[in-house]
């Protein structure tokens, strides 16, 4: 395809060091400093891995593996579709205890709820105009044209002076820094913002449904050259790397090729994750899917899950306290079947996991 | 370019597999009005009952829905996006930019400063757009720009060139019957098919066979065939002068799938029975909500089922 994200694999970025596995521009000195302009974009665009071919084998095992692996869901679920989105993914797979915790918060606003959906409108508005003019005044404007965030908007309209003095501060900080560091994309990049992606399982009765902030590249049938990027306000969460390998899974089902690369961008710091996107990536994601979806349908039922212990609770991850339920199960036990089919697209698995930087960059 | 906007060139392009002839034609046309007939007559006089593709998919998925007032006309930008973006990848096709990203802004710039000189509307949106502050606009212009670049990377459209109509007037026919009913089809892009002539394939001229392309958010549901199958019927009754639309191609770029119809006299009987289905579940609708609430249809053409397409 034409335009830098298909293009050839290019050579590393000066000062900044990219290697295998899941990178980023993680702070770990005091010298640190996030990656800004055509650096960050070259962190996208260069993942140390060669992007991967388009596999439709690979990615038939994966529907085969949730598609068998749920056959008891879909007969409970029959008639009536499940959708599955990232929040009731991670909320399904979250410990009783903490499952609790954010049923109790889960419709109240807070500051940081409120910056993330500000931040959401400018980030969008930066890479279709290339400008932000008063952050706060531009964010408002664009959030009260969705009539779902009325209440939020009406919300942050009844702030105290202090809180949305805060506010105010928070976003401004934050639209600064897009500014500095978010480069201006090239048109032939394809960028597309909230993009809904949707890949159906089961004749539809599995409805994978994922938004991405942004998309770039042209999708293209023989080789991945697209990359994700989700845009966070707050600080970095393991699910979010959940989140983004979900965006990768439901790509590789609906789209001859998975995207070569899934990042997340953390607004309050700079700080950016990219995954360079394999069949280990997807085929993790996967089991992962599948074990959420069982958890969400026996939430449906009124039942407990099983394995949703600590090992697959985010919060739990974090360190968060919480009285986590004793897993009876873990992520990974799933059906004979469906286990079955998972080995074989390991077994196929094309892209080794430990390729060098090096390695990636002579392929 | 890949090998999806390959395909899908193909797809709209290759020649007809199937033809309507006239005869089809006249017993479609005498079915849908008897159908339609049978089930409209006691709705009150004047009343109008119009059918969209979106009427026609509420009333398999949701036909409780449909008895249901609707919410009072407001601009959003999910309105927006599809006349703009159209007018983008219109732009883009003509050459005047290289790619939606880069027209949705001057396209949509263009036609404010077009209204306020002239007062001529060529979107109708275009006051509201001019009330709207800078984050209102990027908003209205990031969603545009999305849905355009999703419906320009699905074509490889420098070898479609002259055989393509991009956007264009709705098709609408109103059905001969005891009350007003309407159906409204709406394509995104028409083309040109290429013909076969003496063994030789050749690209099609004005007034032969053509495909519509139909864009849809989601992914394709149930009927989906009878859905697409409902543009060909419409733009069919619309110009009986000319071939009904030999294909309809339906893209949701959400779940990244193609589908394709042949049209011949099954698949528009097909889209027929989905007509027929719908107005009977909206006239049954219209008349439980004028039971119930008094003065919700009339006499003097109110509208009793509708929904944008």
């Amino acid at each position: 395809m034409a335009g830098p994200v298909a293009g050839p694999v290019a050579g590393p970025v000066a000062g900044h060091v990219a290697g295998p596995g899941t990178s980023g521009s993680t702070p770990w000195s005091a010298s640190w400093q996030p990656l800004a302009g055509a650096a960050l974009l070259e962190r996208l665009r260069v993942t140390g891995r060669p992007r991967p071919a388009a596999d439709p084998v690979l990615s038939s095992d994966l529907r085969s593996f949730l598609e068998s692996g749920l056959c008891e869901v879909l007969v409970e679920a029959a008639g009536s579709g499940l959708v599955v989105t990232q929040g009731r993914l991670t909320r399904a797979l979250t410990c009783r205890a903490h499952r609790m915790d954010d049923q109790s918060a889960e419709h109240e606003f807070t500051i940081p709820l409120a910056t993330s959906a500000l931040i959401d409108v400018l980030f969008r508005q930066l890479v279709t105009t290339g400008s932000i003019d008063d952050p706060m005044a531009d964010a408002l404007d664009g959030l009260s044209l969705d009539a779902h965030r009325a209440p939020l908007v009406d919300w942050m309209h009844g702030l105290a002076q202090a809180e949305r003095r805060e506010l105010r501060s928070e976003v401004e900080r934050q639209a600064d820094g897009l500014r500095q560091r978010w480069p201006a994309l090239d048109p032939s990049w394809l960028p597309r913002t909230q993009t809904p992606l949707r890949a159906v399982l089961a004749g539809g009765q599995i409805d994978l449904s994922v938004y991405v902030d942004l998309v770039i590249g042209r999708p293209a049938a023989d080789v991945a050259s697209v990359a994700f990027v989700d845009v966070r306000s707050g600080a970095r969460r393991p699910g979010h790397r959940d989140d983004r390998h979900l965006g990768a899974l439901v790509e590789a089902l609906r789209a001859p090729a998975p995207p070569f690369a899934v990042a997340t961008y953390y607004t309050k710091t700079g700080e950016l994750d990219v995954d360079p996107v394999d069949s280990d990536l997807l085929v993790a994601a996967a089991r992962r899917c599948l074990a959420g979806i069982r958890a969400m349908d026996s939430l449906g039922r009124g039942e407990e899950p099983e394995g949703t212990g600590s090992e697959s609770c985010t919060m739990c991850a974090m360190g968060l306290s919480g009285e986590p339920t004793p897993a009876t199960a873990s992520i990974g036990a799933i059906s004979n079947v469906a286990e079955a089919i998972l080995h074989v697209a390991e077994a196929r698995v094309v892209a080794p996991s430990t390729q060098t930087y090096a390695q990636g960059q002579a392929a | 370019m890949s090998g999806r906007t390959d395909t899908i060139n193909e797809l709209v392009r290759t020649p007809p597999t199937s033809f309507v002839d006239s005869l089809a034609r006249a017993r479609v046309r005498d079915r849908l009005v008897d159908g339609v007939a049978a089930s409209v007559g006691d709705l009150p006089s004047g009343a109008l009952v119009e059918v969209t593709l979106a009427s026609i998919r509420r009333a398999r998925s949701h036909p409780e829905a449909l008895g249901q007032s609707e919410e009072p006309f407001a601009w959003k930008p999910v309105f927006v996006r599809r006349s703009l973006g159209l007018a983008a990848v219109r732009s883009c096709a003509e050459g005047r930019f290289a790619l939606p990203s880069a027209a949705v802004g001057p396209v949509a710039d263009q036609a404010v400063e077009e209204w306020e000189r002239t007062g001529q509307r060529t979107f109708h949106w275009e006051p509201w757009f001019a009330g709207l502050g800078v984050g209102g606009r990027a908003v209205v212009l990031a969603e545009a720009a999305a849905w355009a670049t999703s419906l320009w990377a699905a074509f490889d459209w420098t070898t479609l060139n002259s055989q393509v109509r991009i956007g264009g007037m709705d098709d609408l026919w109103t059905c001969p019957a005891p009350r007003t009913v309407r159906l409204k089809g709406r394509s995104e892009v028409r083309t040109r098919l290429d013909m076969v002539v003496d063994g030789r394939r050749i690209a099609g001229s004005d007034g032969g066979p053509s495909a519509l392309v139909s864009v849809s958010g989601g992914v394709p549901s149930e009927g989906w065939r009878e859905d697409l199958a409902y543009l060909a019927l419409v733009a069919g009754l619309r110009a009986p002068d000319r071939p009904v639309p030999a294909r309809v191609v339906g893209l949701w770029p959400d779940a990244a799938e193609e589908r394709t119809v042949e049209i011949d006299e099954a698949a528009l009987d097909g889209a027929v029975d989905r007509v027929v289905a719908t107005v009977a579940m909206t006239a049954a609708a219209a008349r439980s909500t004028s039971d119930d609430r008094p003065g919700c249809t009339s006499d003097s053409g109110t509208l009793v089922g509708s929904a944008a397409a």
